[in-house]
């Protein structure tokens, strides 16, 4: 893992363990980002990098508990893994719950939090991977003509051209067209290949 | 006509007779039985007459107002004038010229008049008399009845001769079911009869009793009453007494739930004070022991590098020292904390301050079936120390001791808790009769966090010692002189300590 691949950030309001943080993932050639406060990582920007974020649970103002929660609402998806001075268990569930890497009580095994990392870059790598593709994937469908946009949900239901053709009230030749025209600006190679994009777009079938 | 009497009459017991009075006095009597009475008196009258007519020739009319006025009282009003005509019939016959004939000679009629008019009036009396008595009766009836509370009057021999409504409400017994029985057998649960017998003779001497105990109801669950008992003395002698119940079964239940939501309540916040403070401890050390460690991880990796990175482990190791002076310094923090408060120290009765746990720990000290003795020594001088950190020591002792009998059983929990002087030093032992001292914990069992039990912070022990020391005291354990622990503590009279 090479540092400008990725962006740890660490929101920790005790200075030295912030700087020990620091200190450990330079050691292994991690890059972090420091934050005293939940507020101040919301307020700074975060480039579009696999991230995860390491956040102490007591915490001035929003507590981690708090910044978690926000963040979800935000659909702001990094993986975060939660360190504390002094956790209890309720306090735990909440956060695995809400879906939390990891949970780890100060003091804690440097590599259970190298490893809560490592997961969490290589979770957010493939959920960055998704996103991109998928960000793709809209921009070829805005490039869609109204009637192409129109004709994907059909061809993506199993329908023939000519039943296509009786529902949008056209000839048969011109669904055909259509359809070439929506393969090649879509670029998919087969039809297979389209049904997976419009999953991705989580275009809704229609029943026959 | 029923017997009036009752059946051991035999035995010339008061209460016997004051039964027949009861007797005589509720039962409604027949016609057969008022008429009859009423020809038995006049009958008697009329013996009598003619036995001293010879002495006394007007002495019948003494005899006849009697016997009308005894009918009038035992029959009433139509059984008194029954024998009002009777009397005039007879004494017209017998005593009034002519004799022996139902004819009045004129100039005996005023004379025969004056005791018709008599007669009447006598027997008006009479009935009139009964039927004050009757109402009064039926007064006190009504009381006896209707009062709230249940009332049994029983005579020496514990026979019941009355009960009311209450009573049969609260124990299920109806008169006729309590009387056959000796009503200790009945409502007394068997480890009570001793106590009975005895507050039962001194009844018998004649004094009250004002008891709270435990009685029986009919379907033997068990009733908490307050018990008011006083003799009934005629001519001086006790014949009877009276016995007053209240279920105070609810109020009882009500105020031991109270005493334990408070107990609970005190522990609670003994233990949440504690949870808190462990706390924010925990968090302040932990800080920088977290960051510590993840330095010295740091440090390791550093080194761990080809080449060593040598200057960065140095950076990670400062970091260490500094945080390892930082967590020291929350330690002082907190000893300074607590050094800064000092206790006001004042004269205190460390008896008062014992009777005080004592009373708190009533309810769990009843609840576990333990015997507690307090043995004070009279007269201590005071000791100079914090009341409230004085009754946590003593009040910690007391629930370790009761806690080290859970185990045994329930005859052989005894709790002992004395207080004495030792030349210039109150000594304080408190003493169980659980399984004594494992010598396997005997060094460790003042150390902090030390616990044996599942929901011990292992605190008490460790702050008890040093209140104890704080005051210029001692705290030790013991083993027991038979079994058991023997938890002591000493501190210096106030006259020393000053």
């Amino acid at each position: 893992m090479k540092a400008s691949e990725n962006c740890v950030f660490v929101v920790e309001d005790d200075p030295s363990m912030r700087n020990a943080l620091k200190n450990l993932l330079r050691s292994v050639g991690l890059e972090a980002q420091l934050f005293a406060s939940a507020q101040e990582f919301l307020d700074a920007d975060r480039p579009d990098l696999p991230s995860c974020l390491i956040l102490d649970v007591r915490l001035p103002g929003l507590s981690g508990l708090d910044l978690q929660r926000e963040l979800s609402a935000a659909n702001i998806h990094i993986p975060i893994i939660f360190i504390t001075a002094h956790g209890d268990i309720p306090m735990s569930v909440r956060a695995m719950k809400a879906g939390a890497v990891e949970f780890l009580t100060k003091p804690f095994r440097d590599q259970d939090l190298l490893d809560a990392i490592h997961q969490s870059l290589v979770q957010d790598r493939v959920r960055l991977q998704k996103q991109g593709e998928v960000r793709e994937l809209q921009k070829r469908f805005d490039s869609l003509t109204s009637r192409e946009r129109e004709l994907l949900p059909l061809v993506v239901s199993g329908r023939s051209n000519k039943e296509i053709a009786a529902e949008i009230g056209t000839s048969e030749i011109t669904v055909k067209v259509h359809r070439g025209h929506l393969m090649r600006k879509m670029q998919a190679s087969s039809f297979a290949d389209l049904l997976r994009m419009a999953s991705d777009l989580k275009i809704p079938y229609t029943k026959v | 006509m029923r017997s009036l009497l009752p059946k051991d009459s035999a035995l010339p017991t008061e209460a016997g007779l004051l039964r027949y009075d009861q007797r005589l006095m509720r039962i409604p009597h027949s016609a057969t039985f008022r008429y009859g009475i009423a020809v038995l008196f006049v009958g008697a009258a009329l013996g009598l007459s003619l036995v001293i007519r010879a002495a006394l020739p007007d002495g019948f009319l003494i005899f006849f107002l009697s016997a009308v006025m005894l009918t009038g009282w035992f029959g009433r009003t139509g059984a008194g004038l029954f024998a009002v005509i009777l009397s005039m019939l007879i004494v017209d016959y017998y005593f009034i010229p002519p004799y022996r004939a139902f004819v009045v000679e004129l100039d005996e009629l005023p004379y025969f008049l004056s005791f018709l008019f008599s007669a009447v009036v006598t027997s008006w009396l009479g009935s009139a008399r009964r039927s004050a008595e009757e109402k009064q009766t039926a007064h006190l009836d009504e009381l006896f009845e209707q009062t709230p509370e249940a009332i049994m009057l029983v005579d020496l021999r514990d026979r019941v001769l009355r009960v009311n409504k209450e009573f049969t409400h609260i124990f299920g017994y109806t008169l006729e079911e309590m009387s056959k029985r000796r009503s200790t057998e009945l409502i007394v649960p068997a480890q009570f009869r001793a106590e009975a017998a005895s507050a039962r003779e001194r009844l018998a001497n004649g004094q009250n009793l004002n008891v709270e105990t435990v009685r029986a109801r009919k379907d033997g669950s068990p009733v908490i009453v307050s018990e008011v008992a006083f003799p009934v003395v005629a001519n001086g002698k006790v014949i009877a007494y009276y016995v007053i119940f209240r279920d105070i079964t609810e109020t009882k239940r009500a105020q031991e739930e109270l005493q334990k939501a408070q107990s609970e309540l005190a522990h609670l916040s003994r233990i949440t004070t504690m949870g808190e403070l462990a706390a924010s401890i925990a968090h302040e050390i932990n800080q920088p022991i977290g960051a510590i460690v993840t330095n010295g991880n740091a440090a390791v990796r550093w080194l761990a590098q080809q080449p060593p990175q040598l200057e960065e482990a140095g950076e990670a190791l400062e970091c260490i020292v500094r945080d390892a002076n930082r967590a020291a310094d929350v330690i002082g923090r907190i000893r300074s904390l607590l050094k800064k408060n000092p206790t006001p120290m004042v004269h205190l009765d460390i008896n008062e301050i014992i009777r005080e746990v004592l009373l708190l720990t009533a309810y769990e000290t009843n609840r576990r079936h333990i015997t507690v003795t307090a043995e004070l020594a009279n007269q201590l001088p005071a000791v100079l120390g914090d009341r409230v950190q004085l009754q946590q020591v003593i009040l910690n002792l007391t629930m370790n001791s009761l806690d080290a009998m859970s185990t045994i059983t329930k005859q052989d929990r005894h709790l002992r808790i004395s207080s004495s002087q030792l030349s210039d030093r109150i000594m304080v032992v408190v003493d169980d009769s659980g399984l004594g001292l494992d010598p396997q914990y005997s060094s460790s069992m003042f150390d902090a966090f030390f616990t044996t039990k599942d929901d011990g912070i292992g605190m008490g022990l460790t702050i008890s010692r040093s209140i104890i020391e704080a005051h210029g005291g001692r705290l030790w354990a013991e083993q027991g002189s038979r079994k058991g622990a023997s938890l002591r503590f000493t501190l210096p009279i106030a006259s020393v300590a000053e």
